[in-house]
């Protein structure tokens, strides 16, 4: 396959083999020993919340689709859209370690998902072979979305959905480098692209990409989606602070929404 | 429309317009209505943001037109028809003085952009910059513009950012604090302004996008503006500081299309 050959021969840029390292760390730390439980979940649940889909119905049916999901870490939400009745899920990674859990993940459920170890920004698969491209906290927020929205609309089908949860814009802008979200504003939302942060435990630096609504709003209407719907999210009035991810208290959460949700169809 | 079916904040609203009228908008409205089209507090140049559709030949309504600056820009690019609706007399008179002067036959309305009395399905743009989009209720003015409009029509409207609204204190200017929940957003009673009390209203983006869908609408476009870089101080709209606004958006422009 010549196509593979080339892409082996490019290099990964440099914030992927820096995401790659800390997402080696919070697998051994954190979501290998998670995954059983969230591929067993029976509700569908979104973002450190977990808000249920069933209150916030954002979802569209995906019986007999075609589903990628682009930085699908162990995968725990492309089984969730399998068991919902997806036809075919392709989970696309670039951390061995995440995959290796997803997989063992995937024998053990018998969901039969497929797995590719690839950037989401340059997917080694045919043009217009998806209905569904999707990421829950994956290339939404670790791929430079210059580079991985124009791919997810290279690999979708004209009609197909693209459909993605990130960090609130609100949230960047009020966090610090070193320290939980605040509330103030401590970096300015002109030119915002990505930042590298410096990670809690692990030691790592890890890069995070987040352009503002308007910009977010712009690139997908110029690369040929018409935006369908846009969530926030708050924490439920009953969260707590989540165990691993603690960078967002639960008490900012419940006034501002730190994560969002965007809906969009290919033309 | 009678006055009791006007709501209190459309009353309060008045009041503080027709102050803001004689301190400000009247004796600014000639310079505005000479200029051709900009937006919001920074007067951004259409030129460098190009977020207008091609208005020729199309039927538009300016829903809380104040002084009509905008509509009148609107006519001079082509548009058929520019219907004013605003509740402020005081705002009417300059508009209708400006409209005698400049002879663009736009006509006006005095009317809650909430409840305007005029036959449904009757313009292909209805447009609010500062107006409605801020002085009237979401839940209530959106719906009318859907009402107002045909099908394919557009509504357009500039009003603040999600983001000023939660920095914006009940006293002073704009800050780099959180000061407002984002939760629940929708009303504000102000009285810190010289002009006398106000309510204006703000639902988050989500909330907006949700109530756009719900009323009939595909959301077209939306954008944040930013002060340009060479931009100081506004000197009559001073809770919104330049050095503020050039790091984050003071405003927004939504653009969606009835269904």
């Amino acid at each position: 396959m010549p196509e593979k050959k080339k892409k082996k021969a490019t290099t990964l840029p440099g914030y992927v083999v820096r995401n790659r390292a800390s997402w080696t760390v919070s697998n051994a730390e954190y979501t290998a020993g998670s995954a059983h439980d969230s591929w067993a979940a029976k509700r569908i649940t979104w973002g450190v919340w977990k808000v249920p889909e069933d209150e916030i119905k954002v979802l569209p049916d995906v019986r007999g689709l075609d589903v990628i999901e682009l930085g699908c870490g162990t995968a725990y939400f492309g089984a969730w859209l399998k068991k919902r009745g997806a036809r075919r899920v392709v989970g696309v990674d670039i951390t061995p370690a995440q995959l290796a859990t997803a997989r063992e993940m995937n024998t053990e459920f018998g969901l039969e998902l497929e797995f590719i170890e690839a950037n989401a920004e340059a997917v080694p698969l045919p043009s217009a072979s998806f209905d569904l491209a999707f990421s829950e906290y994956g290339a939404s927020i670790w791929c430079d979305p210059y580079l991985w929205i124009p791919e997810a609309a290279r690999l979708l089908r004209p009609g197909g959905e693209l459909l993605f949860m990130r960090n609130s814009t609100l949230e960047i802008l009020c966090s610090p480098d070193d320290a939980v979200v605040g509330e103030k504003l401590i970096r300015p939302q002109k030119g915002m692209h990505h930042n590298t942060w410096q990670d809690e435990e692990g030691g790592g630096k890890s890069t995070v990409f987040h352009i503002s609504g308007s910009e977010q709003f712009k690139l997908l209407r110029d690369t040929g989606f018409e935006v369908t719907d846009f969530r926030e999210i708050f924490a439920p009035v009953n969260a707590v602070d989540h165990p691993y991810y603690k960078w967002t208290p639960v008490e900012w959460a419940r006034k501002w929404p730190n994560e969002e949700i965007w809906r969009a169809r290919k033309r | 429309m009678p006055e009791q079916a006007l709501p209190d904040y459309a009353l309060r609203n008045r009041a503080k317009w027709t102050v803001s009228n004689a301190r400000y908008t009247a004796g600014r409205a000639r310079e505005s209505w000479a200029k051709d089209v900009h937006w919001g507090v920074w007067h951004v140049p259409e030129a460098d943001v190009q977020a207008l559709p091609d208005v020729s030949g199309l039927d538009v309504i300016e829903l809380g037109c104040g002084t009509a600056y905008f509509g009148a820009w609107l006519k001079r690019r082509g548009a058929r028809r520019v219907v004013g609706v605003d509740i402020t007399p005081a705002q009417l008179a300059t508009a209708r003085e400006m409209n005698l002067e400049f002879g663009l036959g736009l006509e006006f309305i005095e009317a809650n952009a909430e409840n305007v009395p005029l036959p449904a399905a009757s313009f292909d743009l209805a447009f609010s910059e500062y107006g409605a989009s801020i002085w009237c209720d979401p839940y209530l003015w959106i719906a009318e513009a859907a009402r107002l409009l045909r099908r394919g029509g557009q509504l357009m409207f500039l009003r603040g950012s999600t983001l000023q609204v939660l920095c914006s204190p009940d006293v002073g200017n704009v800050g780099t604090a959180l000061v407002r929940p984002q939760k629940g957003m929708r009303r504000f009673d102000w009285t810190d302004d010289e002009d006398g009390p106000s309510t204006d209203f703000h639902i988050s983006g989500s909330e907006m996008f949700q109530l756009l869908l719900k009323t009939g609408f595909d959301v077209v476009d939306f954008r944040e503006i930013f002060a340009p870089e060479a931009a100081v101080d506004h000197p009559y709209y001073s809770y919104l500081p330049a050095e503020w606004a050039k790091r984050w958006p003071g405003e927004e422009i939504w653009r969606a299309r009835k269904r």
